[in-house]
Formats: structure tokens, C-alpha cells, sequence
């Protein structure tokens, strides 16, 4: 097949004239007010949601569009969903023949993976909001990761094309007017393994959409729709400024990021990426061009979520602390070459799309510490490492399944040490409790620990991944998928390398059987699976971390004498 | 009605007040804090205030502090041992994986109350069910007590697996650190929770086990110096989930007082929400530098069962208060972006507000509220009189940047202010499923009356009461906090009617378990029970009231099973066609404070006739004339727009609205024009 030509994409949409002006005042009362409705249908949707993927590990995000599909506000919740609703939006409304086609009450479903930049499982349920004079002045929108739509099985590791994926609903109407839509309803319910908490994950979905129209309408009704819009538009302006200003502090030129993925799911080799970025002057372009062509595995992420994952890389580290909004991405480029596995075409796999995208966040900010170490951490552990389990309880013949990601090691920065913690791109999940998991399942989990000397050494060391062991007390399906566990977190500055993750199984007969990504694979009764999850790097010269701290270190356990003698011989001199 | 003094020791000034039984009048008082020696400010404070008869004839000293706070945010707790089961001494360090700071690449998870070499693990298992996995190593607590011994540590948190499901090994941990000599306080994890949660659970195992020592110490010291001064009655102290317990219970679970600064405020909207007949209420207390917002429903503050302090989390009850950082100490300022922001950084009380003249240059809220006028002519009732020519310099200071005139620069300061202010209300409201408007605002704090009709204009409501005291309404508050007992019990199960047994059972228990820790008798308590319950296969679970008859469920499990599938209703608009499991049983018991009347302020009068003054008004846009009068000398009601004086804080009613003074000395102000 013939390599095509590389695309050029504007993370955010650049300004648009207004009819008002507004005045800094406003547009802050404005902003505030956008945020509160947007955190308020994160509100409601966590709160009713059935599946501990969304009210735990908050797999999902919630954000307000106006009628030009830019984001007007996001609630905290899966940075790296953040900005693919945009996408999921503009092909919902296409595929149901565009605006002219939409009624107040309408709520379109869309989990083509090309368009929402994930797996099927992610379902997109998105709410048009018009205004009382019958104008659509934007939209509401929630992503959720569904527990299944149909895949080949629970989780996937090996899938080959996006049909094996799930079943795919490519913007209908799940309501029209405000009544359900039966036959849809329908459909929904029968492609799924666990209906009801699909069914109840649905109704959040939609509650909390429409939680967030009338939060807008209210936003818009308060300050008229002129001075609304010119709030708006000062408001982007403001946040594009504020990027703005951080990129000028990098010196213009190319820095290379290298990245490399453990394998595809399907065949065992390592495949090495780059992301080269490009500052001139207040700009920044993130070139995606050169990666290799779309994987035969599930390891391509569709260009939502590599224009996502560039934007959660950037904002995190532009943006202040700030929840971000278009105006953020408007100095961000992404370039990215149609057909390769940061731009794969259909119908290419990519039910593993998001660790891809996490590798990038992290190959992005490689290229940062080119140009300026100081602005960003070494590698984390670099992975969420997931795991879904499933199975049939013994006693009562019930189905069971869970699934989670899991904290791993983070890198050091110069000024701190790596704590641990989810991965940046799950930055405000949480994991289940040991107490709520012996609950639920047949487990017993042997130990939840800091991994002793898993962190790059430093000045500032990496933070400890943890080891995990959940023993089975009845026959278990999982699905694992850890990255990075071929090559290790990197130190920056001299610092130390942190430890991959693995995930491993020992068999009741006292096998060991590495599985770091396997898909259905049966854990006997008695068999113990253990998790064990990356550290980060360190940063600076080891030598240059004060003796104190290393004894101290030692003596809390987190790095072993052999590893301090070898490591910082001078706080033994 | 009986005579009692409270005492609320804030950041700032200590405030009293105290009811007098022979006058039936109420009485304040405000002294500096003593932030080493906080028991000298109580002291202090009652001295100047309190008559030694008043005194004397108290039955009640009701107390609201931060020294276990303080003790916590400032790590100056004792030196603890944590001893966990094989396999989970960093629960602790782990946490839940979470950032608090989602967008924040550099943020760092709060340092361990217990570092890792003062964490030791022992061998022994429960499992989910209660059942034994593995019997208790003895020789591995042996181990682990003997060097924490040897480490010097003043007391061991113990915090094992499952431990809610069965206290075994637990007790038996304690046994063994007695045997070896252990002389140092004890907590053991199922006696501070009983809920499921390890990490929850260790954290606030580690909290108790920190500042109990200072806790006690605080509360025996205090309590000695009021016996000095003739005090002879009870000694109660506010709990963080509303009421209070005495300072004995207290000693034993400090933790469940740790966040008793902000119940005072919510207490005394409770009191008056219900001598007013106000079935929803939202709190608005604002200070220097801080904003707390709570709800009161039907009389009753919403009590969450956990709470957190530093990222650290404390499984106990916690009335619902949200706090953000602004207040009238918030500081202005032109962002790297060019847009004006409000806070949270605050002036504090040095430099303090430019217009206080003790050398701050950056506008904060209270020169924007001074520079229009919103705080009166300028001569605080406090004392201090307002530069407003440093406020204007301020304000142009930061319009500058952003090309406004100091006018509407400070108008801006209180708009943004009162925006994020609004929004924690909203948020708070529609966690309930309930919308503000419907709802009455309860302003108070030195700046909460400042700001009623602004924030009531942001969420459209139609009704504010300014309270009596407004300005110390927080220690006015804890002169109704009733003495309180609570205790949980996490028991899974599905609800249907066969399970009654084991809920009375349950029930039986931690009523036994209140007994045994209560200064009262169970006789002279209400007692009261809720179920968290929950349908099948969630996880969050809504917490139904339940009613008790002889130390049972008084109702039917159907009935509760209704009432469970209702109140999910109308709080998510939806219902689900699943099973309904209860996850916990709650129970407590509450001994009533003797009723109180609702007294006035001492009677300030003013000068009488009302003044005018030129006061921006924020339905106009621009300044106009308002009537400045004293609060004590409005006749029955008055039309706006007014600024009205007191002691302890300025209200500023706003074009629109009209002030009405109700029975108990409440000042009223409704909306003209019902929105």
C-alpha cells in the first residue's frame, strides 16, 4: 500500500469573530460558572453509575461544547479522554445527517473507534443543547468505558480488526424528542455479556448529560447569548495566552523523543517509535509522521487520542494547574501520517489504544527534556497496568468480572522524588481497597507493597513500583496488560533507570509463567497472580543525593544495601 | 433553659459568647488566640467576658478547637508504630493511587504520618467473612513490638486486614504489646472504625494514635483552669460530625473532634433552621480566608462518614462543609494570561487588606467591599476605621493591568468572588438533588453578611437570613450542640426480611459498644439507627434513617427497602430494577442540652436615624444612595438598599431587596421581585 502524505492537525480551533466584547470581569464569573456545570454532570453521572470503571476508576470524561464543538469546560476526570469528545461529536452529528437533523431531547450513541480515538467500549452519549429561541447553542457530552459491547472476549489483548473490538453504534439516537429509542435500547442490551450494568451506566451517562444542559442553558440564560459568546471567546484567548507563554520559554528548535512499545499483542517485537516537537516561538508542533505503519495488534491509537494524548501531555505542563479548555490546545500542531499506528485507518485493531497514547505522553515530554530537563519528570513506570479478571463463583453459578489499573512508580524531577501513583494520563482514578475486593471476589491478596529498589537512583530518586499478589480461591480468567516490560523508565540528568512492569503467575504446582499482556488466560484455584508494576526514574547524579537521604532510604527499606553500595557508594565512605 | 459558655478558638480571635439563664439574655465576646497556650485565650477570653456568678451557675462549657488540627497540619503529634498484617505496611504510603492535583505533573502525596521503619507487619490472616486464613504469628508481634519499643515510639496504631470482620487478632496484638511491657496508648483499628476501607481505616487509626496525647493533655489542662475559675459543670467538645462528647469520651477518640472549627456555624443553622420553621437552608460563613458552605435539611446538617485533613483521610462522621479559599483577606491579581483572579491566597492578618492601613498594597476583598462603599462610611464598629484612599491605590494597582477603573475593579473583585463562592453552593445543593433557589441563605462570619445578596442574586434566591450574632454565630452554635454517640459496622448482606436478626444483632452490639463508651446512661439517650444501603453490585450507597424500638428495628425490612428505593429517587431521578444489600449499620445516641432561648445581642443602639451614603449597588451597575443605619435600631422593616451596621459585621442588603426583622432578632431580607 502506497505511504501516504502526513496530515496537519490544529489541536484547537482558532478564534472566530463575536458580535459582543466582553470584559475580564465576566468571562472569570463565566469560566467559574462553565466549570461548575461541567463538575456538576460529573456529579451526577459518578453518582449513579452502576460499574466501578466509572465511579472508581473514572474512566470516562465529561465536558460542555458550544455549537462550534469547542470546549467550553471539562470536569476532572480521564485526562487522557480529555478532548476526543470533540471528535466524537463532529462524526456523531455528521453520521445522523448533520445539525438540521437534531431535536431538542435527541441523544446520539457513537463508539466508532476511528472517530471517538478508542475502543468500542468507550461509548460516547452526547445531548445537543438549544436554546428557548430554538438555536443550538452546543452540546453536552460524556465518554464511558462500557465493562463490554461485544469483543471477543471481556478484555482483549490479540484482536486483529476493529470488528473482533466490539459492536459498533456510529451515532444514532438512543432518545429521540426526549422518548427512548427501543429498537436502539435493544440492540444495546443484546450485544453485551453484562446488560445490567451497561443499562445502568447508560442512564448516568444520559442523566449526567443532562444535568449539563440545563447547567449551560442557565450559564447562557444569565448573561445573554451575545455576552455569552464573547465571554467565550475572551476566555479561550486567555487560556491560548497562557500556553503561549509557556512556550516562549523554550529555546525554538527540534527535539526528538524516543519511545518504544514491548510488542503488538500478536507478534513479539519490540517496536521503536519517535516523536519529534518542534517549538518556534509561542507554537508547538508535535510530529507523529515517522512512527512505524499501523500494527497488525491492537497497539494503534486512531488520531482522536493521539491529538488527546498531545493535549494532555501540553496542558499538564503549560496549562498551570489550570482545568483546560480550547483556547489551551490553539498553540498546539500534531502531525501525524494517516495509516500508521498513531493514524490508523479502518479497520485496524486499537482495543489497546490507550497504551500507545500513553507511551506518547511520556515520549513527548523525552523531547521536552531536551530542550529544558528541569520542566519535566524522568519516566514513570509508564503504564497503568490493567488487569480484568472474570469467572463463575462456585457456590451459586454466578458470572463475575472486574477490571483496574493500577498505581506504578513515578519519575523523580529535580526537586522531588517520584511518588507512586497512577500514571499521569488516570491522574485522578483511584484503585479498589483490598477489603472491597476480598468482598466482591473469590481472592485473597497476599501483599499490596512498595517493590524495594524498583526506583531510579538520583539526587531525586524514582518512586517504588508496587508488587501486588492476588491469590485465586477459585478458577479465574484474566486479561493483563502491562508496557513497558522490555524496556526500562527512563533517568534524566544521570539518574537512575526504574524497574519494568511485569505481571506474572505462579501456578499452584510452583510455575512461574510471565504474562506482562495475555488475553483469557486461566488462573487455577490456589494460583497466586502477581503484579508487579514499574518504577520511575531518578533524576540528577546519584552521587549528588545528600548521604542522609540515602541512609534513611535504607534503613525504611525502600532501596536494599547492595543496591545502596553499588548505587551511592559515598554515603558509605 | 440553662446557663453555658461556649468558646471557639479560630485562627484568629477566640470568640465566646454565653447564655444566661437569669436574663435570658445572650452575651459575646472576641479575644486574640494564643496559638502556643491555646487553653490561655479560652481562659482569657472567659475571664474578660464572663461574670465569676456566670461562671459559677454554668452547667455547660461547650468548646470548639483546632488544637488537634493544628497538631496534625503542623506534624507535632506524638511518635507512632503502625503494625499492620504481613504483606500491607505500605497501605499507608500507597493510598488509593490518586493525584488531589489532577493537572499537576509535580504533585507529591502527603508525607506518611508513620515513616516505613516505624511500620512493621505481622503474620496472621482474616479473611473477608470473618473466617481465620492464618492464626496470628505470635512471635511476629513479639518481634514488632519489641523494636518499637526499642525505637521509642509514645504509641502503636494497630491496623489489620479485615479487622472490621473480625477484631481477633487485633485484641490480641493489644495483649501481647500489655505482655511486653507497652506502656504507651494502643489504637487498634475496628475500636476507632468499623467500616471496610484498610486505607481509610489505617489513616485514621494513625490520627488517632498521633494526637491523642496532645489532645488529652490540651483537654486536662483546660478543664483544670476552668475548675480554677469556679467552673463546676460538664465540660463538652464539638465532634466533626455535629454535637458534641465530654472532654473524657474525647480524650479516648480524639480523632472524631479533629474537624470541629466549622460544625459551630452548622450547629447553630440547625438550631435556627428549626426554631424558624426553614426546611432548606444553605450556610454561607465567610472569614478572612476561608469560605464554608453546608446544607441544613429539615433541621438536620448532612453528615458525611468520611472526612479528610492534608490528604489524609478520617473515616468518622464529618459534617458536609465545603470550604474554598476566598474570603475577605483573598487577594487580587492579574494572571500570566491577563484575566483578574480572586484568592486563594489571602492578606491574612498581616499585612492584612490594604484599607487597614498596617502596610498591605494588594487589593484584597474587604478593600473592594470598603472602596464601594458595602462596609458603611468607613468607622468600624470593631474600631478600625477604612483608608479608603490605600484601597483605591490598590485597586488601580491591579486595574492597570487589565485597563478597569478602581470602581470596576473592586466591583469585579466581588463578582469573581462571589462566583466561586456560588459555585460551591451549587455543587453542595446539587449533590442533593436539590436546586438553591428553593432554599434559604444563611449568611454569617465577619463577611458572610457582606456578601447574602450577592450570592443570593448568583443562584437566584429569593430569601436571606442574617442571623442573630451573625458576626459570632459560630460560637453561638456550640451552645446547642447536643452530646452525641455514633458507632458502624460494615456487614454486607443482601436486605431482605430474613436478615433482621442479624441487623438487630449488629444493632445490639454497637448500641452495647456506645454504652461502654458514654459518660451517660444509655436510658437518658435517644438513641437512633441508619442503614447504609445500596442497590446490588454498586458500590456507593445512600444512608437511610431507620427507626429504633427497644435497641430493634422499629420499621419492616419492605418498608425500609421502599423508603431506600425512594430516597434514591429523588436524589438521582432514577430507580434500578436490582436487589438492595446493606453494606453498613449505623447507630448513636444523643443526651438533648437542656432547651435555650434564642437571645438577642446586647442592644448597641446606634445613632438612630438612618444616614445616607453613596454604595455601589450590583443591581444597577453603579452607585446610589443607601440608608446606613445600626442593625439594633431598624424599625420592623426597612426597604433597600441599606447597609447595616453591627459589633461583628456590616450586611450589606442591595437594591431589590427589603429587610424585615423577624421574632427572634433574625434580620430578613427578600427579594422584591420573586425570581
Amino acid at each position: 500500500m502506497k505511504r501516504k502524505d502526513p496530515v496537519i492537525h490544529n489541536a484547537g480551533q482558532a478564534g472566530l469573530p463575536t458580535a459582543g466584547t466582553a470584559d475580564p470581569i465576566t468571562t472569570e464569573v463565566v469560566r467559574h460558572a462553565l466549570n461548575s456545570a461541567a463538575n456538576q454532570m460529573k456529579r451526577a453521572l459518578v453518582r449513579t453509575a452502576y460499574s466501578p470503571v466509572i465511579y472508581e476508576v473514572l474512566d470516562f470524561a465529561v465536558a460542555i461544547y458550544d455549537d462550534k464543538i469547542r470546549m467550553l469546560a471539562q470536569a476532572p476526570s480521564l485526562p487522557l479522554f480529555m478532548g476526543t469528545l470533540s471528535f466524537c461529536i463532529e462524526e456523531a452529528v455528521k453520521n445522523v445527517g448533520g445539525v438540521e437533523k437534531l431535536d431538542p431531547g435527541d441523544v446520539l450513541l457513537y463508539n466508532w473507534p476511528f472517530g471517538t480515538g478508542s475502543h468500542p467500549q468507550d461509548m460516547a452519549v452526547i445531548m445537543p443543547v438549544f436554546h428557548d429561541s430554538g438555536k443550538l447553542i452546543g452540546y453536552t457530552a460524556i465518554k464511558g468505558h462500557w465493562l463490554d459491547i461485544g469483543a471477543k472476549d471481556p478484555y482483549c489483548t490479540d484482536t486483529t480488526d476493529t470488528f473482533q473490538e466490539g459492536v459498533i453504534f456510529p451515532g444514532v439516537k438512543i432518545y429521540k424528542k426526549g422518548a427512548l429509542n427501543d429498537d436502539i435500547f435493544r440492540m444495546v442490551i443484546a450485544n453485551t455479556r453484562v446488560p445490567t450494568a451497561v443499562k445502568g451506566d447508560l442512564d448516568a451517562q444520559v442523566t449526567g448529560c443532562r444535568v449539563g444542559l440545563r447547567g449551560l442553558l442557565e450559564v447562557v440564560e444569565r448573561f445573554g447569548l451575545e455576552s455569552f459568546d464573547a465571554s467565550v471567546a475572551h476566555m479561550f484567548d486567555h487560556g491560548e495566552a497562557i500556553v503561549r507563554s509557556y512556550f516562549e520559554k523554550i529555546p525554538d528548535g527540534r527535539y526528538v523523543g524516543q519511545g518504544v512499545m514491548d510488542d503488538d499483542g500478536i507478534n513479539p517485537d519490540k517496536i521503536p517509535f519517535e516523536v519529534v516537537i518542534e517549538v518556534k516561538g509561542s507554537e508547538v508542533t508535535l510530529d507523529f509522521s515517522e512512527v512505524p505503519d499501523a500494527q497488525e495488534g491492537p497497539v494503534n491509537c486512531p488520531l482522536p487520542s493521539t491529538i488527546s494524548a498531545s493535549r494532555v501531555a501540553i496542558t499538564m505542563l503549560a496549562g498551570y494547574g489550570e482545568p483546560p479548555h480550547e483556547g489551551h490546545f490553539r498553540p498546539i500542531k500534531v502531525i501525524t501520517r494517516p495509516g500508521s499506528m498513531f493514524d490508523p485507518e479502518p479497520p485496524a485493531p486499537s482495543f489497546l489504544y490507550g497504551w500507545p497514547a500513553l507511551q506518547a505522553v511520556e515520549v513527548i515530554y523525552n523531547a521536552v527534556s531536551r530542550a529544558m530537563p528541569d520542566a519535566v519528570p524522568a519516566c514513570s513506570g509508564g503504564c497503568i497496568d490493567s488487569v480484568v479478571w472474570w469467572g463463575t463463583r462456585e457456590e451459586t453459578g454466578e458470572p463475575w468480572t472486574d477490571g483496574a489499573p493500577h498505581p506504578c512508580g513515578q519519575g523523580a524531577w529535580n526537586g522531588g522524588d517520584g511518588g507512586t501513583m497512577l500514571h499521569i494520563g488516570e491522574s485522578a482514578t483511584r484503585f479498589t481497597p483490598i477489603e472491597v475486593w476480598e468482598q466482591r471476589n473469590p481472592w485473597l491478596i497476599d501483599q499490596l507493597a512498595l517493590a524495594q529498589n524498583s526506583g531510579g537512583a538520583g539526587q531525586w530518586r524514582g518512586g517504588a513500583g508496587i508488587d501486588l499478589h492476588f491469590r485465586m480461591l477459585e478458577d479465574t480468567y484474566i486479561t493483563t496488560v502491562c508496557e513497558r516490560s522490555k524496556t526500562a523508565p527512563w533517568g534524566l540528568q544521570g539518574g537512575g533507570e526504574g524497574r519494568p512492569n511485569n505481571a506474572r503467575i505462579l501456578h499452584p504446582d510452583g510455575r512461574l509463567d510471565d504474562r506482562p499482556k495475555t488475553t483469557r488466560y486461566k488462573v487455577p484455584k490456589g494460583g497466586v497472580l502477581q503484579l508487579l508494576t514499574g518504577g520511575g526514574g531518578g533524576y540528577g547524579a546519584p552521587a549528588a543525593r545528600p548521604k542522609e537521604a540515602v541512609l534513611e532510604d535504607l534503613s525504611d527499606g525502600y532501596i536494599s544495601e547492595d543496591f545502596a553500595r553499588a548505587n551511592y557508594p559515598h554515603a558509605f565512605e | 433553659m440553662v446557663t453555658r459558655i461556649g468558646v471557639d478558638i479560630g485562627g484568629t480571635f477566640t470568640d465566646l459568647v454565653y447564655f444566661d439563664e437569669a436574663t435570658g439574655q445572650t452575651l459575646e465576646g472576641k479575644v486574640p488566640t494564643v496559638p502556643s497556650a491555646p487553653e490561655e485565650g479560652v481562659i482569657n477570653a472567659i475571664r474578660q467576658h464572663v461574670p465569676a456568678e456566670i461562671i459559677a451557675s454554668a452547667q455547660f462549657f461547650l468548646h470548639g478547637t483546632t488544637v488537634g488540627l493544628n497538631a496534625l497540619l503542623e506534624r507535632s503529634g506524638a511518635k507512632i508504630g503502625l503494625i499492620t498484617t504481613q504483606g500491607f505496611r505500605d497501605v499507608l504510603e500507597i493510598r488509593r493511587g490518586d493525584r488531589a492535583e489532577m493537572y499537576n505533573l509535580f504533585w507529591k502525596q502527603t508525607v506518611p504520618l508513620v515513616p516505613r521503619r516505624h511500620r512493621l507487619e505481622v503474620g496472621g490472616r482474616i479473611m473477608a467473612s470473618g473466617a481465620e486464613w492464618a492464626p496470628l504469628d505470635r512471635g511476629s508481634v513479639e518481634a514488632a513490638g519489641r523494636a518499637l519499643i526499642e525505637a521509642g515510639v509514645d504509641a502503636i496504631a494497630v491496623s489489620l486486614i479485615n479487622a472490621y470482620a473480625n477484631p481477633a487478632h487485633e485484641l490480641e496484638v493489644e495483649r501481647i504489646l500489655r505482655d511486653l511491657g507497652f506502656t504507651g496508648g494502643v489504637s487498634l483499628s475496628h475500636r476507632i472504625s468499623g467500616e471496610y476501607r484498610e486505607y481509610e481505616r489505617t489513616s485514621t487509626t494513625c490520627i488517632d494514635a498521633f494526637v491523642r496525647g496532645r489532645m488529652s493533655n490540651y483537654l486536662r489542662r483546660l478543664d483544670a483552669k476552668l475548675r480554677e475559675l469556679g467552673f463546676t459543670g460538664t465540660s463538652l467538645i464539638t465532634r466533626s460530625g455535629a454535637g458534641s462528647m465530654t472532654f473524657t469520651e474525647a480524650e479516648e477518640r480524639p480523632f472524631e473532634t479533629i474537624m470541629s472549627g466549622p460544625v459551630g456555624g452548622v450547629q447553630g443553622a440547625v438550631e435556627l433552621s428549626k426554631a424558624l420553621e426553614l426546611s432548606a437552608v444553605v450556610t454561607a460563613d465567610v472569614g478572612g480566608t476561608s469560605f464554608d458552605t453546608a446544607l441544613v435539611l429539615d433541621g438536620a446538617p448532612q453528615i458525611l462518614f468520611e472526612g479528610e485533613i492534608d490528604n489524609m483521610p478520617i473515616q468518622s462522621p464529618w459534617v458536609d462543609v465545603r470550604s474554598i479559599g476566598s474570603g475577605g483577606g483573598s487577594v487580587a491579581y492579574v494572571d500570566a494570561g491577563g484575566l483578574m483572579r480572586v484568592g486563594p491566597r489571602s492578606a491574612g492578618a498581616v499585612p492584612g487588606p490594604a484599607c487597614y492601613g498596617k502596610g498591605g498594597t494588594e487589593p484584597a476583598m474587604t478593600d473592594a467591599a470598603a472602596y464601594l462603599g458595602m462596609l458603611g462610611p468607613g468607622d468600624l464598629a470593631s474600631g478600625i476605621t477604612l483608608d479608603i484612599g490605600n484601597a483605591e491605590a490598590a485597586l488601580k494597582s491591579v486595574g492597570d493591568g487589565i485597563g478597569t477603573s478602581p470602581e470596576e475593579t473592586a466591583a469585579g473583585i466581588m463578582r469573581i468572588s462571589s462566583a466561586a463562592m456560588a459555585m460551591a453552593m451549587r455543587e453542595i445543593s446539587v449533590d442533593q438533588g436539590l436546586d438553591p433557589r428553593e432554599m434559604t441563605l444563611l449568611p454569617f462570619g465577619g463577611a458572610g453578611p457582606l456578601m447574602g445578596t450577592l450570592l443570593a442574586d448568583e443562584l437566584k434566591m429569593n430569601k436571606v437570613v442574617v442571623p442573630p450574632l451573625a458576626g459570632n454565630f459560630s460560637a453561638w452554635g456550640l451552645l446547642g450542640a447536643d452530646m452525641v454517640q455514633s458507632a458502624a459496622l460494615t456487614r454486607i448482606l443482601d436486605l431482605v426480611p430474613g436478615c433482621i436478626d442479624e441487623i438487630d444483632g449488629t444493632l445490639g452490639g454497637l448500641f452495647d459498644t456506645l454504652e461502654a463508651r458514654s459518660d451517660h446512661h444509655a436510658d437518658a439517650a435517644e438513641k437512633s439507627a441508619r442503614l447504609d444501603l445500596r442497590y446490588k453490585g454498586q458500590e456507593h450507597w445512600l444512608s437511610i434513617d431507620v427507626p429504633i424500638e427497644g435497641g430493634k428495628l422499629g420499621k419492616p425490612i419492605e418498608v425500609i427497602r421502599d423508603e431506600f428505593v425512594a430516597e434514591y429517587a429523588r436524589t438521582f431521578g432514577a430507580t434500578m430494577n436490582e436487589n438492595v444489600e446493606l453494606v453498613s449499620v449505623r447507630a448513636a445516641t444523643a443526651v438533648r442540652l437542656p432547651e435555650r432561648a434564642m437571645g438577642t445581642s446586647r442592644a448597641t443602639a446606634g445613632e438612630g436615624a438612618a444616614r445616607e451614603l453613596l454604595v455601589y449597588s450590583f443591581t444597577h451597575g453603579e452607585r446610589r444612595p443607601f440608608a446606613v443605619i445600626a442593625r439594633a435600631d431598624i424599625d420592623g422593616s426597612l426597604p433597600g438598599p441599606a447597609i447595616v451596621t453591627e459589633e461583628t459585621t456590616t450586611t450589606f442588603v442591595d437594591a431589590g431587596w427589603t429587610i424585615h426583622i423577624g421574632g427572634m432578632g433574625e434580620m430578613i431580607l427578600n427579594r422584591e421581585v420573586q425570581q
